[in-house]
């Protein structure tokens, strides 16, 4: 028999990296007194959005067995197109909805990409990686483009009392959370991840499931870039490089297996949630810069081993499922 | 007669020769990636090679230090007649440069030094290390009466990066004029996004920073987001004031300043690096001698004389 924590780890995806934040936050209670404040927690909160909001569609995606590298070209290109729109029409209106649209679709190509000519995700999006970001040095000439103050709102401003960031990303993670457990396209995801060939022979929509996931990646990445565009004021031409690599990483240490078919939205969040708790203990404790990518690396190692370790352990239960039914006696069809 | 038709002949050969010599000359110029400031230094390689009626064959290599070194591979295949480049990472390229020399083809990096390379014989960017030392004089000078712990914030560059190393290190050479001083670094990466949580968080874990240290000046509006998300967003001047500076001569940092929010920035002259690059190519085909090493200073510039100096910022045009 389980022990019901044991059993609940297995069942609970994100339990694992709730429970890593909470101890890791203990940790840093002792280590740091200025770490237990509730505008400490609120700027964490605020600074894991944009990671965790582009984390809620990298785990759609992921759950199919895929994978989507040029998500930071996504961001800089809807943010490049918002930016160069501001100036060229100054309609919000038009800027925010190109930019959204624009990554949407980004998004959806990627996804037209992996189904129409079977491509490996990863190296579709490698290659569009490259294009998507190279249309926005072109369009931008690799300017910076400032953006309008009033638009710090959406960065910076508070509705309520809440940052705004804060309440975005709890609209994008109820959302989430309803799309991937509560409709087909979440079970269909899934079930493709599992095997997308029993999906296939199973009459499943695979190609339209994977468009779909990888346009809501694209979305929520539109959606992030204009938080991030607010938050550091510009458009920068460095922005969003590296970022896809910190939004994998914060899925998989919440427990969405990379090999597709298993993950929570809850639990991407918790792991953005946890890589900005580092970076927050290393701020807080003044720490040499040169250790950051050190520990950033390790604890994305050790995720990954535990998913490994996890995948294993899973493998092993079902061989002994089916060792045991082979053992049964063959005796149902033999007495009636 | 005949000996001076002859001196003529050769005179005028020799001429048309040297003419279609100096018509003929192609740049290979070699850039590790695009964003505002390095765009400004090309922009201004680009304008004097085409004063001078150079050619110019410009390849880029989006960060990757193996795209690099095949792209220099490919303007020595292509014939070029000197190379100018910003290199990504010097181990990496240092081959395709040594086949470069075995091509007669001479080497200047320009912003970006390679001070073991056997091959590079120029290189001109900026004084990093000077314009770190001028916006440390200036903090060191805003805050020698604050009495007690005097908290900086340093929002560091990527940290193998040789000119954000130096102006770190002249900055900090600066500060110790300061006594009680405590200092926390930041790492960046040149990331604003890095450099917005990381001053968020600094700003969590002090009650009071009274200065903060941008290695480029593209940081300051993420730093004015913390600021103004802690009510702390004051001028100059006025009570509370955090004392912010950088070095580059972005809009960025030519806006916070101009605004009062920021102290003073350095600004970079990109014309003069992009000139004297050209110009170091061109004396190297001739033949002439060169120094290694040829730093431009930045100048330094605050909420006092920024406007009248606002021609001089490659930003602010």
């Amino acid at each position: 028999m389980k022990t019901f924590s044991g059993d609940a780890l297995t069942r609970q995806k994100w339990l694992p990296i709730a429970i890593a934040n909470a101890v890791f936050s203990v940790l840093l209670a002792f280590a740091s007194p200025a770490f237990l404040s509730l505008a400490n927690f609120q700027s964490m909160l605020v600074q894991s959005a944009v990671t965790a909001i582009m984390a809620v569609g990298m785990t759609f995606i992921i759950i199919t067995a895929g994978i989507d590298i040029s998500m930071g070209a996504i961001l800089f290109f809807s943010s490049a197109l918002f930016a160069q729109l501001m100036i060229d029409t100054q309609s919000y209106l038009l800027a925010f909805a190109a930019a959204l649209c624009c990554a949407t679709l980004l998004g959806g190509i990627n996804g037209l990409l992996v189904v129409r000519f079977r491509m490996s995700p990863l190296i579709t999006t490698l290659a569009t990686y490259s294009i998507y970001r190279g249309m926005a040095i072109h369009m931008t000439g690799a300017q910076n483009i400032p953006v309008p103050r009033e638009m710090g709102f959406l960065g910076n401003g508070r509705v309520f009392g809440v940052p705004v960031p804060i309440l975005i990303l709890l609209v994008i993670v109820v959302a989430g959370v309803y799309v991937l457990n509560h409709t087909r396209l979440g079970v269909y995801a899934r079930a493709m991840g599992s095997s997308t060939r029993s999906a296939r022979e199973s009459n499943l929509p695979t190609a339209p499931v994977t468009i779909m996931v990888y346009a809501i990646g694209g979305f929520v990445t539109g959606v992030a870039a204009l938080i991030l565009l607010a938050r550091v004021g510009g458009l920068q031409s460095g922005i969003g490089i590296g970022i896809e690599f910190t939004v994998i990483a914060a899925v998989i240490l919440g427990g969405t297996k990379l090999t597709g078919g298993s993950g929570t939205v809850i639990g991407s969040v918790f792991g953005a949630f946890f890589l900005v708790l580092i970076e927050n203990g290393l701020n807080l404790m003044n720490a040499s810069p040169y250790i950051y990518d050190i520990v950033r690396g390790t604890v994305l190692l050790a995720a990954v081993m535990v998913d490994r370790l996890s995948v294993r352990r899973q493998q092993k239960a079902l061989l002994a499922v089916k060792a045991a039914r082979f053992d049964q006696p063959q005796s149902v069809g033999s007495t009636t | 007669m005949k000996r001076f038709l002859t001196l003529i002949l050769v005179l005028t050969l020799g001429h048309v020769s040297l003419a279609t010599a100096q018509d003929s000359i192609t740049l290979g110029l070699s850039v590790d990636q695009l964003f505002e400031s390095r765009v400004g230094v090309n922009n201004a390689i680009k304008a004097e090679a085409e004063k001078r009626g150079y050619a110019l064959i410009e390849v880029v290599a989006d960060g990757d230090a193996q795209t690099q070194n095949q792209q220099i591979q490919s303007l020595i295949t292509q014939g070029v007649d000197a190379i100018l480049v910003c290199a990504v990472d010097q181990n990496t390229i240092e081959r395709a440069l040594m086949a470069a020399q075995r091509a007669g083809i001479p080497v200047v990096a320009y912003d970006r030094d390679l001070p073991a390379s056997r091959v590079v014989a120029a290189f001109v960017g900026p004084d990093s290390l000077s314009d770190g030392r001028e916006a440390g004089a200036y903090t060191a000078e805003q805050l020698k009466a604050v009495e007690g712990e005097k908290v900086i914030v340093e929002l560091i560059g990527a940290l193998n990066d040789q000119n954000g190393i130096d102006r770190s290190k002249g900055f900090r050479e600066e500060l110790a004029s300061l006594d009680n001083v405590k200092l926390i670094e930041v790492p960046t990466d040149w990331d604003s996004a890095r450099a917005l949580s990381g001053t968020q968080n600094a700003f969590q874990a002090n009650a009071r920073v009274h200065a903060v240290y941008a290695a480029t000046d593209t940081h300051v509006p993420a730093v004015e987001t913390v600021l103004a998300d802690l009510g702390l967003l004051k001028k100059v001047g006025e009570d509370g004031h955090v004392v912010v500076t950088g070095v580059n001569g972005s809009n960025d940092g030519y806006q916070a300043v101009a605004n009062g929010t920021a102290d003073g920035i350095v600004v970079m002259d990109l014309d003069a690096t992009g000139q004297t690059a050209v110009e170091l190519a061109s004396r190297l085909l001739n033949g002439d001698a060169v120094d290694r090493v040829n730093v431009i200073s930045g100048n330094f510039y605050t909420t006092d004389n920024i406007e009248s100096n606002k021609d001089t910022i490659w930003g602010a045009r």
